[in-house]
């Protein structure tokens, strides 16, 4: 059996950025993945997002962190080679029940510390954005909200803590825990691994995972969201735009670092699948009219749809704060981390490090390089025509773990241009099996 | 820096045709992949020239090719300046160069499946008509059947009879009240058993890992383990951008306007040849 001090279950964001926290120490530790690639559940679908405090209640675990990761982001982003854009972001509202809310919003920014927010008309606002509609009575500015790409960002946090010397199973999904005297048998169905501490990041699964050591009864519900995305080429707002209706949260259009702009439907329910609704498409489609009706709809791409975990007590009631548990010593279960989990990866990440280093005594590393390293690009023909991806970074996007087009796509940006991978994807296709057969 | 007289961007048939018609002067024929003829490599109905297969009309259409024009293969243009300079990415090196005079050959590219916001999941399966060509063109690989295809433009039509033919059991969807595409295109599918279904769309797609069928608009459920979608081609000219440039592209071939064949394309590109060459003559004598 091999032991480790600590095994992290579930290579999503908050897998990753675990794993990486607890190479800031002394401590052995692997990642289990059940999929054949990390990046690959939630995390994938997102509105890639990197929140202020503003949504959060002063004082709380949430708002502490989001201020925290929002200012450190850029750092953060610099050493791990990611691309992260400080676009700022415009709450807009088309009445005195959203103006309300916004000004709401304004204060508990200020009372978390949120800098240079502020309440702005909405003729200031089509001034800032000319894409708006003309029927924006209020907007809220913050010019300190950015955006990341989500993926982008798990798989530099986990090739950074793989350079730092943690391990990592692909295939490998969990099914049973046995806690021991000094620590737990974590099963998978070829495997056993032992170790002192266990942290759960299973995402969808977390609550199932957490029940194997657990009574307390804490389950997940999901819901969905649906995505549509815009070309780099289209017109699009330059700043984040969140869309306050009088009856709550709207559309979110965020203008992402790769250049097109992704636009979210308020969350819906959703039956533990990826598949986009008509109607959530529709209500996209419909409010995009209202709030940038310029927008060149033919410019259109793709749809996709996105799932959210959210904890629940055994009576139902829904678990606001970030839901982290600690049902026996050494085993932590996030549970449910929704917004702004993204934002706070790494915060929760070096959170959870704190409690491993108090449980294991663990000493810090001192050879521990947050930077991570990023390999040469190798050319070749030109495989995607819409990106400019090379047969070489192909090929170099296989070594560093992709398993198929997905992964690919996620390490190279190949398939993410206009034409959607229909010009390349049978070639990336033929790559990967020609790749495998030479192994 | 290098100059060229005429950059030329693309290298299919409207590139080739350009680069041909500048013989004598010093031009450079940039393509992305390692081979000249681009879409046309991938088409194999006698559907061009002299009822040629499109390997054979590229093969004849290079075979009095001027041995001095430039070309760069593997090479992508990733900027064009207003100062009429461009940047080559070539390997891992690049490379800047001006150019006098600049055409745009940069053909066209289908719309992409996902444009038409169809509900569902996103399974494997579904493809572009673009993509079923290449597969069984180029790779030899027949889709499963039954396939749904949607879009009866002249490629849908293409890809279906190519389906059809390779015993896939094949049934087109067009929103409008008629098929679409030429008469020559359409004219094979009677007396085929080819189910078309016009006035309605897909709605959804379903199936997990792999598609199992689509829904149409009026809730009909038709299995499918391919969906193809043919839902028409746009020019291809993204490497302009939005910018404003001070001086004239001569733009041509399917990046300018789809040409339903692809003599119309080789006399658009002969045009903007002539066009760049006045310039030139042009500027010389002032």
């Amino acid at each position: 059996m091999k032991k480790y001090d600590s095994v992290v279950i579930g290579g999503g964001v908050l897998g990753a950025f675990v794993l990486r926290s607890l190479r800031r120490y002394d401590i052995s530790c692997i990642l289990l993945e059940a999929s054949g690639d990390i990046a690959g559940g939630i995390t994938r679908a997102n509105t890639a997002i990197v929140y202020t405090a503003s949504d959060n209640r002063p004082g709380s675990l949430k708002a502490e962190m989001a201020k925290r990761a929002n200012e450190n982001f850029h750092e953060l982003c610099n050493d791990l080679g990611v691309r992260f854009s400080r676009c700022g972001s415009l709450m807009v509202s088309f009445g005195e029940k959203g103006d309300e809310v916004l000004r709401k919003k304004l204060i508990q920014g200020e009372e978390n510390g949120v800098r240079g927010m502020k309440i702005i008309s909405g003729s200031e606002a089509k001034m800032l954005q000319p894409l708006l509609s003309e029927n924006v009575t209020t907007a809220l500015y913050s010019p300190m909200t950015g955006t990341v790409n989500p993926w982008e960002l798990t798989i530099a946090a986990f090739e950074n803590a793989v350079q730092n010397g943690a391990q990592a199973k692909m295939n490998a999904k969990v099914i049973d825990i046995i806690p021991t005297d000094e620590g737990y048998e974590v099963k998978t169905e070829n495997d056993v691994f032992f170790a002192k501490t266990v942290f759960n990041c299973a995402g969808l699964e977390a609550d199932k995972i957490h029940s194997l050591v657990s009574n307390d009864g804490i389950r997940l519900s999901i819901d969905g969201a649906d995505f549509i995305v815009f070309d780099k080429y289209a017109p699009k707002p330059d700043m984040i735009i969140f869309h306050e209706t009088e009856n709550g949260k709207g559309i979110t259009a965020v203008p992402t670092v790769e250049g097109n702009l992704i636009v979210d439907s308020p969350p819906r329910e959703a039956d533990n699948s990826f598949d986009t609704t008509s109607e959530g498409l529709d209500y996209i489609i419909e409010n995009l009219n209202k709030v940038l009706p310029e927008l060149d709809t033919k410019r259109i791409i793709r749809s996709f749809g996105a799932l959210r975990p959210n904890p629940h007590k055994p009576d139902g009631r829904s678990i606001h704060s970030f839901c982290i548990e600690n049902p026996s010593p050494g085993f932590y279960s996030l549970i449910g981390i929704k917004t702004p989990g993204l934002t706070c990866a790494d915060e929760i990440g070096k959170y959870l490090a704190g409690f491993a280093v108090e449980y294991l005594s663990a000493k810090i590393n001192e050879d521990f390089d947050p930077v991570r390293k990023t390999g040469d690009h190798i050319g070749g023909e030109i495989i995607c025509l819409c990106e400019n991806i090379t047969k070489g970074e192909i090929i170099s996007a296989i070594k560093r773990g992709a398993k198929d087009i997905h992964g690919i796509k996620r390490r190279t940006g190949a398939l993410m241009g206009k034409c959607q991978g229909s010009r390349c994807s049978i070639k990336i296709k033929k790559i990967l099996e020609e790749y495998n057969e030479t192994l | 820096m290098k100059h060229y007289d005429v950059l030329v961007i693309g290298g299919g048939i409207a590139g080739i045709s350009a680069a041909k018609a500048l013989d004598g002067l010093k031009v450079l024929l940039v393509e992305k992949s390692d081979r000249l003829g681009g879409i046309l490599n991938q088409c194999l109905h006698r559907g061009f020239g002299k009822d040629m297969t499109g390997p054979e009309y590229i093969s004849g259409i290079l075979s009095d090719f001027p041995e001095n024009i430039n070309v760069a293969l593997k090479t992508a243009v990733t900027d064009i300046t207003p100062q009429k300079t461009a940047t080559l990415r070539h390997e891992n090196s690049t490379e800047e160069i001006s150019f006098s005079e600049l055409i745009l050959a940069t053909g066209c590219m289908e719309r992409p499946t996902g444009h038409m916001l169809i509900a569902g999941s996103r399974p494997e399966g579904v493809y572009t008509a673009g993509q079923v060509q290449e597969m069984i063109n180029i790779h030899g690989i027949i889709p499963p059947s039954p396939a749904v295809i949607l879009g009866s433009g002249d490629i849908g039509l293409i890809v279906a009879k190519h389906l059809f033919e390779n015993n896939v059991e094949v049934t087109i969807v067009e929103i409008k009240d008629q098929l679409g595409g030429l008469a020559r295109n359409r004219m094979w599918l009677e007396g085929y058993d080819v189910k078309i279904m016009i006035n309605t769309t897909v709605k959804k797609i379903l199936g997990e890992e792999s598609i199992n069928g689509v829904v149409l608009t009026d809730g009909t459920h038709i299995p499918a383990k391919t969906l193809i979608a043919a839902t028409g081609l746009i020019p291809d000219r993204e490497i302009l951008k939005y910018k404003n440039y001070p001086f004239e592209i001569h733009i041509c071939g399917n990046c300018k306007e789809v040409f339903p064949m692809v003599e119309g394309v080789a006399r658009d590109a002969e045009r903007a040849a002539n066009a760049a060459i006045e310039n030139i003559r042009r500027n010389n004598d002032r």
